[in-house]
């Protein structure tokens, strides 16, 4: 239908930020009312419209990363199982299926039909972290399971509500199977509201304009996006580019690292990513399903053509992605899935390192790739069961002319923000020792990586930990000539002095008085260190950023 | 007050221009006058002069000023420490680790206003309950005090972890200090905010710090001027609240003038709205690089707990209550152009007031709003600023016509009603941000319009998103400066006490209000209030556990029992249910934060007196003019009536297409929508549905 005329350019404009003030408008309510903090604070969702194609009209801003306009398959599931015909004004659908969805059950979809006029036009659809689907784990970063019916319920294209009604025996069923009913049910509440009100939104810009206008400009700034993303691309040179590094292991085989193997193809405006020599599936759960490559492609690929533009259906039309089916980013039924999104920094930095030499003013050196968390959890002296989450940051890699950030949260984490220290031991057992930049961590150079953090965390009570630090064999990388930054480190210190190594660890049980102490890779460093600014080296030194032993050692200056 | 005699001015100074409105026993009086950088008080003089007011006379000065939020965006604060528990000096430094950008790989975290040397920490440790872990280690604050003295140091913060909890560590070592180093500007993080969330709080405390020494200098000077000239009134400073403060408080707590400015003009519609008897508002008010809008509910604008200086992605958090103004970048001077792809976009980049649009004549050559308006017929070229700056159609046209007729293939016409129609969208996204994001229907509100160009927009904007009804004030163009003369006297408290609302101890809650009030009342001796009519006003942050947001729900007096829980409760559920659509009342609910406000409010005659005085014609009836104005359809300009406010009598009509033109601003009247003078003077605007 498009193509017929373009849309008048006041009318674009209203439209465009219309549809994109109406995702954010689902994504506030959703935050606002979520009752976990996967939700309000790590913004593990996103919400948008899709049209009855499946294609994203328009997405929330400010979500996590990794969500890119990856609902359409979602939807299209829906129209497949129900007919264009078969949806009602106030049905609501539930879905996270792991054969279709490719991502851990914890992300569970909820949707809406929007009818104007008696027509479908669209759906208003949400997707968010759930704290517990059943299953055997609690909390976070579990890397005992080994397929995907450990992992909780699923859930295709269930008709939670149907013309209004809800479904108490699905309901029912949610109720009797998850850990967190209160939360699970709130977090469910608030998903269908920002459904509504997305639903509602589009209404309004369908009353104004008329729904084929509005879909015309739509179109338009589809084609818009696609063009202004080709226009990045056109200007970095062709080839072919290739990149490897490795994770540590699944978690279950802890010597056996997988390969991560990346080609980037460029031709004219066209960019391919080739994901077919990625590690095949893993017995653990660091699977992900298609979508799970494609996230990693698509974060790539936003942060090199458009990395403040909204997202949309054309903001990934020139983006081809070479993923056969059976790798550890596209797994087959019924692959574990529960830790699907832990690999997907490192992806991204491997994607980025690929393209280093084509874009050598763009591309930094290595961040900490990985996702940084912990989950801590048991009983509170009331006996109240609890799971303290936090994400932490990292070092991001040196620049071609500057340091690289410290203490910043993944390239796949965007505005997650850690747990405060006064909110960690106000409502959890625990009792924070320090939280401080790890000095040295950052990879030299001429212009150094970011520093990471250390923290030390002690428990008041016994409980247990999951503890999920990689990239040790193959730490942030420097480029040009930079050195790697200090990798992830984990330590539990016992109550009586003992202490032992934690790299990857599910259900492991603390003592009171025991003091767990992670320390975040640094990022890589960029230039040779012997060509950085002398001033630099002292300034470091002075603030305390590097030992005295590495400025002389590394960096050639002669102490302060 | 209030009585015969009594002249009460407030100032505000802009980064443009320095606005003086004043209340004699006459009437009111306005002036404006360009802003010295170097030397503010010579503004303040200036606008004294010209509006014939003598400094004795003058029973109080409101003063609203920009030089805090300028001080820390130009980072020109004084040397500044900061002393933490042992253990935690990099939290500053750290933040949250978030990444509101996220696909920038070349993003920048907020920079520390002070660095690791001077991040120092001290033998202390109190834990989440507020006990004392470790004691304070006295000697050791007393030799890094020598130790900053030396080091140059002037201002300090400090911040130890659950000190909103248990604060007596961060007063002792802020009194060492002070008795030892009485030079050092000493700012405690419980003394300004006693609120969870170590981040926050030790970034707004250091903003204290570090603006301090520069604003006790300012404001210092401005009072020595004053007193020179005769002024014997007293000295009040608008604060981000709304309220005002007393010159020695905010000497001390330069903090709370963060958003000296932007608020006080949502505090003069608010009073407003409750002459005009509404329930609910929208203040709108454009400038030239900016529209802001402000949600006013039942005549209380409503406020946002903290923000970000300098903006949410690279800017440092400052936690206190602020009046939530939402802006846009859209103003007269916001640019027009067209992006790689064909797209017409407005701003976010603004010519500012030099160059200005190009119809100014100072060199601008890129297509403004400003310029669109002219070329529209909406603005009079003759009568711009009362005719003290004519505007040139002539340059205006070749902006539009470079800059967006030529890469677009319009006409001149369908490009600035283009223009103007864009910002009207944008803005209209910021008032139903500011509505319907929390659950009101603008539909069931007045948009009341001020600043310069806000009422050129305001019908426009209203009809957008479908509000009915615009109220234009008297003096939209230096309402901010009047809104000052309107504000009360305010002191806000929070702290936080999570507790579930179902067992709290009622008496608890009632000492813990007690000891919020205590700095309010020593504040009100040593400002030498009446505390008379003082209003105190509680509320309780509640949430459904497990939820992280909170929303206020006011506190009615007297203790908490099982009646004022129950009432809680109710409004609680009913709260959620307005804002998001859905509330839980079966689900357990929890207390956050308590808040409390002491405010003693203006003499209700003499705002009766500022803004409902009887209204009647100033200007005799002169020959109205009529102009070709595009407004609907560029293509068909419409012959518009133009009139001159002040020879408007009340309860006359004025249907559109027309203009009323007025001395710094303008107001377009649509065709269908219908303009009514009410008995106060207030232009009553009904506009026409879609």
């Amino acid at each position: 239908m498009s193509g017929s005329r373009s849309p008048d350019p006041v009318t674009l404009e209203v439209v465009r930020y219309g549809v994109i003030a109406a995702a954010d408008d689902m994504a506030a309510a959703l935050c606002k009312t979520a009752y976990n903090m996967m939700i309000y604070e790590v913004h593990d969702f996103c919400c948008g419209l899709i049209d009855t194609q499946g294609r994203m009209i328009a997405q929330n801003r400010g979500g996590l990363p990794i969500f890119l306009a990856d609902l359409g398959i979602v939807i299209r599931d829906g129209i497949e199982k129900y007919g264009p015909n078969g949806f009602s004004p106030n049905d609501v659908l539930l879905m996270n299926h792991a054969g279709v969805c490719g991502q851990h059950l914890n992300n569970v979809a909820v949707y809406t039909p929007c009818f104007h006029r008696g027509r479908l036009i669209a759906f208003a659809a949400s997707r968010a972290h759930w704290v517990d689907v059943g299953g055997s784990r609690v909390g976070f970063g579990s890397s005992e399971t080994t397929e995907i019916y450990q992992e909780g319920l699923q859930f295709r294209s269930i008709k939670l509500h149907e013309a209004g009604v809800p479904n108490e025996g699905v309901l029912q069923i949610i109720r009797d199977n998850v850990r967190f009913p209160d939360s699970v049910l709130g977090d469910l509440r608030a998903q269908i509201a920002c459904c509504r009100l997305g639903g509602k939104r589009l209404s309004e810009i369908a009353d104004r304009y008329g729904w084929d206008a509005a879909t015309r400009c739509i179109e338009e700034i589809w084609d818009q996006a696609e063009a202004q993303a080709r226009a990045v691309v056109s200007r970095i040179p062709d080839g072919r580019y290739t990149a490897e590094s490795c994770l540590d292991n699944d978690g279950r085989e802890l010597d056996k690292p997988l390969r991560v193997k990346v080609a980037v193809e460029v031709r004219g405006s066209d960019m391919t990513m080739d994901f077919s020599e990625m590690n095949p599936q893993v017995m653990g759960p660091l699977n992900a399903g298609y979508s799970g490559g494609l996230a990693a492609a698509r974060v790539a690929y936003k942060c090199l053509t458009l990395p403040e533009a909204p997202v949309n259906e054309g903001s990934f039309r020139a983006l081809h992605l070479v993923l056969p089916e059976g790798t550890f980013l596209s797994a087959r039924p019924p692959a574990a899935l529960g830790q699907w999104s832990i690999a997907l920094p490192t992806v991204v930095d491997t994607t980025f390192k690929a393209l280093a030499s084509a874009l050598p003013k763009r591309i930094p050196a290595a961040h900490k790739g990985d996702m940084g968390g912990y989950s801590i959890y048991g009983q509170d002296a009331q006996g109240r069961r609890f799971v303290l989450l936090n994400m932490t940051g990292g070092g991001w890699g040196g620049h071609v002319d500057r340091d690289g950030q410290d203490a910043s949260v993944s390239i796949c984490q965007g505005d997650v923000r850690n747990v405060p220290i006064e909110v960690q031991e106000a409502m959890y057992p625990v009792h924070i020792e320090h939280f401080k930049l790890r000095a040295d961590s950052g990879g030299p150079g001429q212009y150094r990586g970011g520093l990471g953090i250390d923290t030390c965390i002690t428990c008041l009570v016994p409980c247990k930990i999951n503890v999920n630090l990689d990239r040790t064999r193959c730490p942030p990388w420097g480029l040009a000539g930079g050195l790697a930054g200090q990798s992830n480190q984990g330590l539990i210190r016992r109550a009586d002095g003992r202490e032992e190594l934690i790299y990857k660890g599910t259900n492991v049980p603390l003592a009171p008085e025991d003091s767990v102490i992670f320390r975040t890779a640094g990022g890589g460093g960029y230039g040779n260190p012997k060509d950085r600014a002398p001033a630099r080296v002292a300034e470091d030194l002075r603030e305390g950023l590097i030992s005295e032993a590495a400025a002389r050692r590394i960096y050639g200056a002669g102490g302060a | 007050m209030a009585e015969r005699g009594l002249q009460v001015a407030g100032v505000d100074i802009g980064g443009t221009f320095t606005d003086l409105v004043a209340f004699t026993g006459a009437g009111l009086v306005c002036s404006k006058s360009v802003t010295v950088a170097e030397a503010p008080a010579e503004g303040v003089a200036e606008c004294l002069k010209l509006a014939g007011l003598a400094p004795e006379a003058l029973s109080e000065l409101l003063h609203g000023s920009t030089i805090v939020i300028n001080t820390v965006l130009e980072r020109k604060g004084t040397a500044t420490a900061l002393l933490t528990t042992r253990g935690f000096a990099d939290v500053y430094a750290i933040g949250r680790a978030n990444r509101p950008q996220s696909f920038a790989l070349d993003f920048q975290r907020p920079q520390p206003l002070v660095g690791r040397q001077l991040r120092l920490e001290v033998d202390e440790r109190i834990d989440g309950s507020g006990n004392v872990l470790r004691p304070l280690n006295r000697a050791q604050v007393e030799q890094l005090g020598a130790q900053l003295v030396a080091a140059g140091v002037r201002g300090v913060a400090i911040c130890f972890l659950h000190s909103y909890r248990n604060p007596t560590h961060e007063a002792e070592a802020a009194c060492v200090l002070r008795e030892r180093h009485p030079q050092l500007f000493i700012t405690a993080s419980h003394e300004i905010l006693r609120e969870i969330r170590e981040y926050e709080r030790i970034s707004t405390t250091v903003l204290n710090a570090y603006a301090g020494p520069k604003v006790e200098g300012y404001l210092g000077e401005l009072s020595r001027f004053l007193v020179g000239r005769g002024f014997h009134g007293a000295l009040q400073i608008m604060r981000s609240n709304g309220g005002t403060m007393s010159v020695e408080q905010a000497r001390r707590q330069p903090v709370w003038m963060m958003e000296s400015g932007p608020v006080a003009g949502m505090i003069g519609a608010a009073e407003l709205m409750r002459l005009l008897g509404l329930k609910s508002a929208i203040g709108f008010d454009m400038g030239g690089t900016t529209a802001k809008a402000t949600l006013i509910d039942a005549g209380v604008p409503l406020f946002r707990q903290g923000y970000f200086i300098g903006g949410p992605v690279s800017g440092q958090p400052m936690q206190l209550p602020v009046v939530d103004v939402i802006e846009v970048g859209a103003g007269g001077g916001s640019l027009a152009w067209v992006d790689a792809q064909g797209a017409l976009r407005i701003g976010p980049e603004s010519a500012g007031a030099s160059p200005g649009p190009a119809c100014y004549r100072r060199g601008g050559t890129f297509p403004t709003v400003t310029d669109a308006n002219l070329l529209l017929g909406r603005l009079n070229s003759q009568r711009f600023l009362g005719g003290g700056m004519a505007l040139d159609t002539k340059l205006a046209e070749q902006a539009v016509q470079t800059g967006v007729c030529e890469p677009l293939g319009m006409t001149i016409q369908r490009a600035a009603h283009g223009i103007v129609q864009i910002a009207d969208t944008m803005m209209s996204l910021a008032v139903r941000a500011v509505s319907m994001e929390r659950g009101i229907d603008p539909r069931d509100c007045t948009l009341i319009a001020f600043g310069g160009a806000g009422p050129l927009h305001a019908v426009a904007v209203a009809r957008e998103i479908k509000i009915s009804r615009v109220a234009v004030p008297r003096y939209p163009g230096t309402f901010s400066a009047l809104g000052m003369l309107l504000a009360a006297w305010r002191q806000d408290f929070v702290q936080t006490f999570v507790a579930e609302l179902a067992d709290v101890d009622g008496t608890e809650v009632h000492r813990q209000f007690e000891l919020m009030a205590a700095p309010g009342w020593r504040q009100l001796q040593k400002d030498g209030l009446d505390a008379a009519t003082l209003e105190l006003i509680r509320s309780v942050d509640l949430r459904y556990r497990g939820q992280d947001h909170a929303l206020p729900v006011p506190l009615e007096g007297g203790p908490l029992d099982a009646a004022s829980r129950a009432m809680l409760r109710r409004a609680f559920d009913a709260l959620h249910e307005r804002h998001y659509g859905h509330a839980s009342p079966g689900e357990a609910v929890e207390i956050v934060n308590l808040r409390l406000s002491m405010r003693l409010p203006r003499d209700e005659t003499l705002v009766r007196r500022l803004l409902a005085a009887p209204y009647r014609a100033s200007a005799s009836k002169q020959l109205e003019s009529s102009r070709d104005v595009i407004f609907g359809d560029a293509q068909r300009p419409e012959a518009a009536r133009i009139v001159w406010r002040g020879q408007l009598e009340a309860h006359d009509v004025v249907e559109g297409p027309a203009v009323i033109e007025e001395e710094n601003s303008t107001i377009l009247i649509h065709p269908g929508d219908v303009a009514r003078v009410n008995e106060i003077g207030v232009i009553m605007i009904d506009v026409a549905p879609v």
